[in-house]
């Protein structure tokens, strides 16, 4: 009697459909298979944007699995009509590369969600995102965008692809159409003619650098990032692409954070750091701390934070954490 | 005439939206913050900031290192020492007339000649339940509901907020969380409610999960007759309302200290993250009205709990009345399921009365008293009356072999234990999760069984139970 | 493991209009000719506010001190009775906290007939940024410059003629604790719910481009939903990417409302003239 009731127990428990520890296994590997392929396509996607080819090497890599496993991986793909093979390459098919951008859209839109609504530190935010990215419909990754306010970059910079797939690329102009005289950050070096990138890179010349150009004429370009010059023909110069740098830095150069601000001193709120968004932003604003604001300390905690501050008439306290992205300029 | 979907207006605010330059909700904030300047400049004339200097004197003193936390002390003993002295004379005058008329009440009842069940049923059991749980339940909270609606109502809980917020930020919770605590201390149902003032999803869950290890007007009668009745006793008379005071202190600096542990621990690992935006609001300080006071603290909030109390305090009585009279080997039910409970509760350094107290007390944790006294009760009456130290000391230590450690633990329980059911059912509201529900369960009474199981081996393995 | 749960709408039954909650709660719709809400900043004095108008008769149990859920109260003025919600205090209507959401919901799904912006006369600069708000929302707006007593004490004058003149709506001033300033703050009331009050609320102009962004959007909004009186604050919205005004549009929550709004209005003008008080 025991015997035959413990039976059917162990057996419910192990083939009752969906909710048996069969079916549950069946779904796991299901999802997983799922979250390998659209972390292979991702792969792809990555590296056509870079203008480079994946091969099975470079998945097996990437997703770190057994060469064998990423054959039949690459099949399975292939057999789906997302991925065709040229030789060693791979490329995506139209159906792929939407599918790409879709898994690329969920990723940076919840790490956009992780940094601003969840507040997790940003170099533990492509992790979880990783993890979290798979099995979304577009549904569910409308309602999350809508939710965010439609970011356009994911917290690193990057671009997120829109909801048709399209993706802004981080654009920039090529120096040799930069007005003289106007600072410029570049943004892009362009890889191809190689000889060109190859003298670039040896004139010292690198991504995020801020220059200037001294000089230009026919025959020579001088850029200055203000200590070195650099001298390039007009033709090399043309594969650096610029972009205007950030009018926030420009404004941070002659700014204190609010943390710095002595006891009383009297100062002028110059900006939000970028770094502050979503939820944090939005509240500090509906609290008036708008540019141009004036604010002042007037409460400091015996534990040396919070710190309360006088601000269109009403004292408001907060951490030194938060305070430090307040950009001020005493007065 | 052309019709316009829905999705074609999504449509083209995506569009505009994309062609809209970035930090739109910046630029409108900021332009409605600069037509408020401009008219609020227009219609406002400021002469002097006489009253503010004042307000910013008060801070000083409210937020510096001496006073500050002393001052928080001070004020937390102050209301605790009002409701313990206040509650001792009153509860036991409200004891000695309530009793009295159910003496009175059943006397007529035997007269007229009424069924013994009837009488037992509706006096015993009905009647001793609700005139219990107003004795024991009434002064404590109309001493207590005005002082803190009083510091409420003055502007001072901000300034609490303000000077505990590192404490939080260490144990990885929000500086608001005390504002809800404070808010437990009336109930842990309207501190679980009060957590909307935090903003972060994760630092809210840690606040509601921790709101139970702040003893709410519930528990406080609980705390207040252990610690008038145990320790207090032992001082002169001249003391006891101090000493008491002081012990009910203690246990709720207890409950503080678990809650940042508690808070500590959850931000450590199932709810890990950053700490969110931060902002607190030190509002003026403001001249309480007293009638508004008295009539929120005595209609609002003691009359709406105690009600909620005789509610559940009726039926409570009946069951036991009821458990306490059907037969069961040599003596009744009630008997029979506490002396079951009994090892269990001998372990932790209680007893099977004061386990099934508390499983009947699961709906409202102000009847757990009133549900242990009628169990004893049934074995043997006071001698000195029931509302006074010495009739309940007599009844629990000669009576029912309580020691030191039975009221030490029972405290301890009474602190940490399970939410009450009005609670459960607010957390699983504010979470809409009953995971959420049962972890606070989990948690509380896994760290109440601990926390006492500890304290009596301990206890008993250095000899002193 | 984090908790996630993205801040979407709920179904709270705050979201509910006033007129169908009234029903809900076995109220007749009768029992009140007009819906009031009460909005404001914290730590403002709405709910001494809210009492001094109800006569305390608050029967909600208002337990955590501060209004987190809304309370309502009723009252009668000049024979005509009068119910009054009490929303949560916030600074704005833009963050999406959750009482943000409770209010502004109030007031853009609620409708009701008049609103009341609380504001503390000793902060009033703080305090016009949710007035103006509110002015986006719903043309019915009354503001209430609270706490006079205390600006007279810290040497603050205001002018509340000056205000209502920039603002387009009138102001009048109060001391909620005395009771100063409530007979007219009333009679305020009941004539911009009249009409006798014309209002025109200041509306924040921003950047000639975001200008032409809302220009481009509000007629198609007015001719999805017809009469809708708000188009253009859920333009606004619309560019700012707000989840929940983009969940009305496409539910057909906005189309409602208007209707709904219709058929109140109508049965009220009929009580009114049965009665013979209008």
């Amino acid at each position: 009697m025991y015997y035959l009731a413990a039976v059917i127990t162990v057996a419910l428990i192990l083939f009752l459909p969906r909710i048996g520890l069969l079916a549950r296994i069946k779904d796991y590997r299901a999802a997983k298979e799922r979250e390998q392929m659209e972390d292979a396509l991702k792969h792809l996607l990555d590296r056509e944007n870079q203008g480079r080819h994946a091969t099975p090497e470079s998945i097996a890599g990437t997703l770190d699995i057994a060469r064998d496993k990423v054959t039949r991986l690459i099949e399975n793909i292939e057999a789906q009509g997302l991925i065709e093979s040229r030789g060693n390459n791979l490329h995506l098919t139209a159906e792929g590369e939407r599918w790409a951008l879709h898994v690329l859209r969920a990723h940076r839109l919840w790490e956009r969600y992780l940094a601003d609504e969840a507040r997790m530190p940003l170099n533990k935010i492509h992790g979880e995102a990783q993890r979290r990215e798979h099995n979304f419909t577009e549904a569910q990754l409308n309602e999350l965008d809508a939710a965010l306010g439609h970011p356009i970059r994911d917290p690193h910079g990057d671009p997120i692809p829109s909801r048709e797939g399209k993706m802004n690329r981080a654009e920039g102009m090529s120096i040799t159409a930069w007005q003289a005289d106007r600072p410029a950050r570049i943004v892009h070096l362009e890889d191809e003619p190689a000889l060109a990138y190859q003298q670039i890179l040896a004139a010292g010349l690198r991504l995020g650098q801020d220059i200037r150009i001294i000089e230009k004429n026919p025959n020579r370009y001088i850029l200055s990032d203000g200590e070195s010059e650099f001298k390039l023909a007009p033709a090399v110069a043309s594969n650096i692409f610029v972009s205007a740098i950030p009018e926030s830095e420009m404004l941070k150069r002659e700014a204190i954070p609010l943390t710095e601000l002595a006891h009383d001193q009297r100062a002028q709120i110059v900006m939000l750091d970028d770094s502050v968004q979503g939820f944090t932003r939005r509240r500090f604003l509906d609290l008036g701390l708008t540019p141009g604001t004036t604010i002042f300390p007037e409460l400091t905690n015996f534990f040396g934070e919070p710190r309360a501050y006088r601000v269109r008439g009403t004292s408001i306290a907060l951490r030194n954490d938060q305070a430090a992205q307040i950009w001020v300029k005493p007065v | 005439m052309e019709t316009i979907s829905p999705n074609d207006i999504l449509a083209k605010a995506e569009t505009l939206r994309n062609s809209l330059s970035t930090g739109f909700r910046d630029e409108i904030v900021k332009s409605i913050y600069s037509e408020a300047e401009r008219v609020a400049h227009r219609a406002v004339k400021t002469a002097s900031d006489k009253k503010y200097d004042l307000d910013q004197k008060i801070d000083r003193l409210v937020t510096s290192p001496w006073t500050g936390l002393p001052l928080m002390l001070v004020l937390l003993g102050i209301i605790i020492w009002l409701t313990v002295s206040g509650a001792n004379v009153a509860s036991e005058a409200i004891a000695n007339l309530l009793f009295g008329l159910g003496d009175l009440g059943r006397n007529l009842f035997n007269q007229i000649g009424a069924p013994w069940w009837i009488t037992g049923f509706i006096w015993d059991g009905v009647y001793l339940g609700l005139a219990w749980v107003i004795s024991v339940m009434l002064p404590p909270m109309a001493i207590f509901f005005p002082a803190f609606t009083f510091l409420e109502d003055l502007g001072y809980l901000p300034r609490v907020a303000f000077n505990l917020d590192w404490l939080f930020k260490k144990a990885g919770a929000h500086g608001k969380q005390s504002l809800t605590m404070a808010m437990g201390f009336g109930c842990n149902a309207a501190g679980v409610v009060a957590t909307r003032v935090i903003d972060s999803p994760r630092e809210r869950l840690i606040a509601i999960l921790t709101n139970n290890f702040v003893p709410c007007n519930g528990r406080f009668p609980t705390l207040i007759m252990l610690a008038t009745v145990f320790v207090a006793s032992a001082f002169p008379p001249a003391l006891t309302s101090f000493i008491a005071a002081g012990t009910v202190v203690g246990v709720v600096l207890i409950g503080v200290a678990f809650t940042f542990f508690m808070s500590w621990l959850l931000s450590r690992t199932v709810l890990k993250g950053e700490a969110s935006a931060f902002t607190l609001e030190l509002p003026p300080y403001r001249k309480p009205n007293l009638g508004r006071i008295l009539y929120t603290s005595i209609i609002d909030r003691t009359i709406f709990v105690l009600w909620r109390a005789m509610q559940t305090a009726a039926p409570a009585g009946a069951i036991i009345w009821i458990l306490a009279n059907i037969p069961y080997g040599d003596a009744n039910l009630a008997r029979a399921i506490a002396d079951w409970l009994n090892p269990f509760g001998l372990i932790l350094g209680l007893d099977g009365v004061i386990l099934l107290a508390y499983i009947i007390a699961i709906p409202a944790n102000e009847i757990v008293v009133p549900t242990m006294m009628m169990v004893y009760m049934g074995a043997g009456m006071m001698i000195d009356g029931p509302g006074t130290s010495a009739g309940i000391f007599d009844l629990l230590v000669n009576g029912n072999g309580w020691t030191m450690l039975t009221a030490v633990n029972l405290m301890l329980f009474a602190l940490l234990h399970n939410p009450c059911a009005t609670t459960i059912m607010t957390i699983y509201k504010e979470t809409k999760s009953w995971k959420w529900a049962t972890v606070s369960v989990v948690i509380t009474l896994g760290l109440a069984f601990l926390v006492t199981f500890l304290t009596a081996s301990v206890a008993r393995l250095l000899g002193w139970a | 493991m984090t908790n996630i749960k993205i801040n979407l709408p709920t179904e709270h039954c705050e979201t509910c209009p006033a007129f169908t909650q009234l029903e809900q709660m076995g109220i007749k719709v009768g029992d009140f000719d007009r819906v009031i809400a009460l909005a404001g900043n914290p730590n403002t004095g709405k709910s001494t506010l809210f009492n001094a108008l109800t006569g305390l008769k608050q029967h909600t149990g208002n337990w955590p001190g501060k209004t987190v859920t809304r309370a309502e109260g009723g009252f009668q003025f000049n024979h005509v009775k009068y119910k009054l919600v009490d929303l949560p205090g916030t600074y704005s209507l833009l963050s999406a906290s959750q009482d943000e959401e409770v209010a502004r919901d109030f007031i853009l799904f609620g409708q009701p007939s008049c609103t009341i912006v609380v504001t503390d006369a000793t902060a009033l600069e703080r305090n016009l940024n949710l007035v103006m708000q509110v002015m986006e929302i719903t043309d019915k707006v009354v503001v209430a410059v609270n706490l006079m007593d205390e600006a007279r004490r810290k040497g603050i004058e205001v002018d509340a003629r000056s205000l209502a003149r920039d603002l387009g709506v009138p102001a009048v001033p109060v001391t909620a604790r005395t009771g100063e300033g409530i007979a007219t703050l009333l009679s305020t009331v009941a004539e911009v719910i009249e009409g006798k009050i014309a209002v025109k609320p200041m509306r924040v102009e921003g950047t000639p481009e975001f200008q032409k962004a809302v220009n481009e959007l509000v007629p198609m909004i007015e001719s999805m939903a017809p009469g809708i009186p708000n188009a253009r604050w859920l333009a606004i919205r619309l560019l700012d990417g707000d989840a929940r005004v983009q969940k009305a549009i496409t539910s057909g929550e906005l189309g409602g409302i208007v209707q709904r709004q219709r058929q109140a209005d109508a049965q009220f003008s009929r009580k009114m003239s049965v009665e013979g008080r209008q």
